[in-house]
Order: C-alpha cells, then structure tokens, then sequence
C-alpha cells in the first residue's frame, strides 16, 4: 500500500540552526529615518568586538543599506564551504545587501523582503557569536515583522532616537509596537544629543531632559552619543579610536547592552 | 551552494511526514525546483542521494524536475521568460561577482529574491516587476509505504 503526501510543500530555509549559534542578537531600532541607527549599530558592533567578543552586524535596511559604507568594506563577497564569507571591520563581521548590490538600488515588496532578509542572515558563514547586531530600517513594516519573528527569542531593542520632539513621537510608537510583540527593550541611545562647537557644546536637535525620555519611551537611556563630523570626514572607526567623548559614548552603551 | 540544505529540509519533511504516519518507508520523494531557485539539479540529486539513509529513506527514488521562470511586469503587464532575464543578468559588473574557489556567481545564485535589483522590465524599463512562476524549491509528492 502506498500513501502520498505533497501538493507544492515550500522548502523554506532553516535560520533556527544557524540562530543556535549566536548568543544575543541586539536589535537597533527607531521607526524613524535619519536618527543614526547605522552609525549605532556599527559603533556598538566594534565596540564588542574590540572587547574581544564575537561580534556580527547584519544590516536589514534593504532599500537604505549604510552599514558597509560606515564600516568600510565593499563588494565583492566570496563563498566558501560554510556559505557566503561575511565581510571584517577589524574582527567584526559585517553583512548587507549593498555588498551584493553596489550602488543599485533594491526595490523589493512585501514578501521579497521577508525571503531576503532571511537569506542574507541563513546563508552567510557566522560561525559562533556572542553578539550579532541588527540594524533595522525606518518604518514599522516588513523588515521589522522579518527580524521579530526571526530572531524573537533571543533578541533585546535598543531604540535609537534624536531629541527631537518629533522623534521621540515615533520612536514611542515602536516601543509600543515591541510591547504587542514582547520584544525586550534593552534600553535607548540618545543620538545627536549634542556637538562640541567653539569650545562648548551646542545642541542642534534641542536638549532633551533624560529623565523625560525615559519616561516617555519606557527604558532607560545607555548613551547619549555626540554629533561628530569626524565620522563623516573620517570614517567611523577612526573617530571612534580618537578615544574623544564619541569613543566613550559607546563605551557607556557597550556596557549597558552588557547588562541588559 | 544552497543544495545540501535543502536537500536535508526536505528528507528531515519527509521523514517526519513518515514518522506522523506510520509509515515503514519512503518510496519516492517528487521536487520541482524553480529556475530562479538557482539550484543546481545534479547537484540536489547528488545531495539527495547522501541523504538516503536508515531504514525510512532507505532505497527511497528522488525524482527532481525543473519549473520555468516568468516575470510580469506591474507597470505595463508585459511577461517575459527566465531567457530574457539572463541577459540582463549577463551584464552584472564584475565587481559584484560573488567569488568561488573557482568561479563567480551573479548574486542571485545566493539571493534569489534580489532580482528586483538586477532584472528589469524588456518593454518599458521598470524595475516594478514580479516573478510570476519558477521561484521556488517545491515538494511536489511523497510516497510512503
């Protein structure tokens, strides 16, 4: 006798194996565009790896990819006999799709993402981490729902915001996103929160009271990184071993993350 | 690249399809592949084989056929064939080859869901398309016995 079953079952990659493998995955967030989630997520990715753990960053900003270009590493991408071979900031493994795409954009919808994104995690040789940083894109969408329910359970938020009124708006309706979906909020970086000008400081996006934002978003705040030009002329790595007050801004954020 | 995985995820759905029946066997396993999967067929059949251990896979028939690629055009409707877009995949630039012991791979061999970036519409130019059939790894059917 004989029994069948079939009728088109999908063949869907197995991220769970590979996900065995990292130990924490610190989401970097905001629902907003243009708050520094890139910059946050690659300085903090450096900061644990100079601290001598395995860290990872995987960018997920699929039609706004900036990690590589923060970190400094470009195409081409090579694979090897555990998968595609992530590009190295120093001991820091870096993956996105710019690496594959250059400077073409990627216009992907609904579903494409979700393949995407998992793709870009389950086929790239990780090995063993402690820490693999996500940096996710503006919006509440489907790059988010992709990284909830990929990494869900082994995930912390870390919200990033300017101290603008109007970030801070939309930053909250994430935290109340991550709450329905319980996430765990790690805590927030106050990003931008101030520039040194002429020997003093100034604060071009207003100066926000900590203990008001972290009323309002629910976390407590873990940095509060400056708004530094060097990174633009000279890259982030390099601004951030100048060891100035940008450097010991992640420190202060590497060390919460720690104790999240 | 990708075969050997998903070779295992679709022995480990069959045998766990086996184990809920009952069953003392897996007799035949049918795999439709998608050409825009880009896997390779020998490759997934070589995989397939490797994987036909213990007693449920044991003299198990692995039967993998290929499904053709379409596009669709949202813009202005226009369908064309896998054929047409591997022209355009042609052109890819070298530097963004994805490099192999001994070879190079245009990225979609890795990320299939990335031909928006690559592949435009033939007929008016935009990149607003969709793929219409041969994406995907299918189970097509299992025999048990």
């Amino acid at each position: 006798m004989t029994r069948e079953a079939g009728g088109a079952e999908f063949i869907k990659l197995d991220a769970s194996k590979k996900l065995s493998r990292v130990g924490r995955v610190i989401l970097v967030g905001s629902g907003k565009g243009g708050v520094g989630k890139s910059l946050v997520a690659c300085g903090l990715g450096l900061r644990l790896s100079e601290r001598g753990f395995r860290a990872g960053v995987l960018d997920v900003d699929l039609h706004g990819a900036s990690v590589p270009n923060y970190l400094g590493v470009r195409p081409p991408l090579s694979s090897g006999t555990g998968g595609l071979v992530p590009k190295e900031a120093g001991k820091l493994k870096v993956m996105s799709v710019a690496l594959f795409t250059g400077d073409n954009p990627v216009p992907v919808r609904g579903a494409g993402k979700e393949g995407l994104i998992t793709e870009l995690f389950e086929l790239t040789d990780w090995g063993t981490l402690d820490y693999l940083v996500v940096d996710l894109p503006p919006s509440t969408g489907d790059e988010l729902f992709t990284a909830f329910s990929l990494f869900g359970r082994k995930s912390t938020l870390i919200l990033v915001t300017t101290p603008s009124r109007g970030s801070l708006s939309v930053v909250s309706r994430l935290r109340r996103l991550a709450a329905s979906e319980e996430i765990r909020v790690g805590g927030v970086v106050l990003n931008m929160a101030f520039a040194n000008s002429g020997g003093g400081r100034i604060y071009p996006f207003g100066r926000a009271d900590p203990r008001a934002v972290e009323r309002e978003l629910g976390a407590r705040i873990l940095a509060q990184v400056p708004l530094d030009p060097a990174v633009s002329a000279e890259g982030l790595r390099r601004a951030m071993a100048a060891r100035g007050e940008l450097s010991s801004s992640f420190d202060e954020l590497a060390d919460g993350v720690l104790k999240t | 690249m990708h075969e050997l995985g998903i070779a295992q995820s679709i022995v480990e759905y069959a045998v766990s399809e086996a184990k809920a029946r009952k069953a003392t066997k897996v007799s035949e396993i049918q795999v439709e592949v998608g050409q825009l999967a880009l896997i390779e067929k020998p490759l997934l059949s070589n995989a397939l084989r490797m994987l036909r251990a213990g007693p449920l896979m044991e003299g198990c028939r692995f039967r993998v056929r290929e499904r053709k690629a379409s596009f669709t055009c949202r813009k202005c409707s226009a369908s064309w064939p896998m054929k047409e877009a591997m022209k355009q995949l042609e052109k890819v630039p070298q530097d963004l080859l994805v490099r192999e012991p001994d070879s190079k791979e245009v990225p979609l061999h890795f990320l299939p869901s990335l031909y928006p970036a690559f592949v435009r519409c033939p007929k008016c130019g935009s990149a607003d398309i969709e793929v219409i059939a041969g994406e995907d790894v299918r189970i097509m059917r299992v025999v048990f016995e």
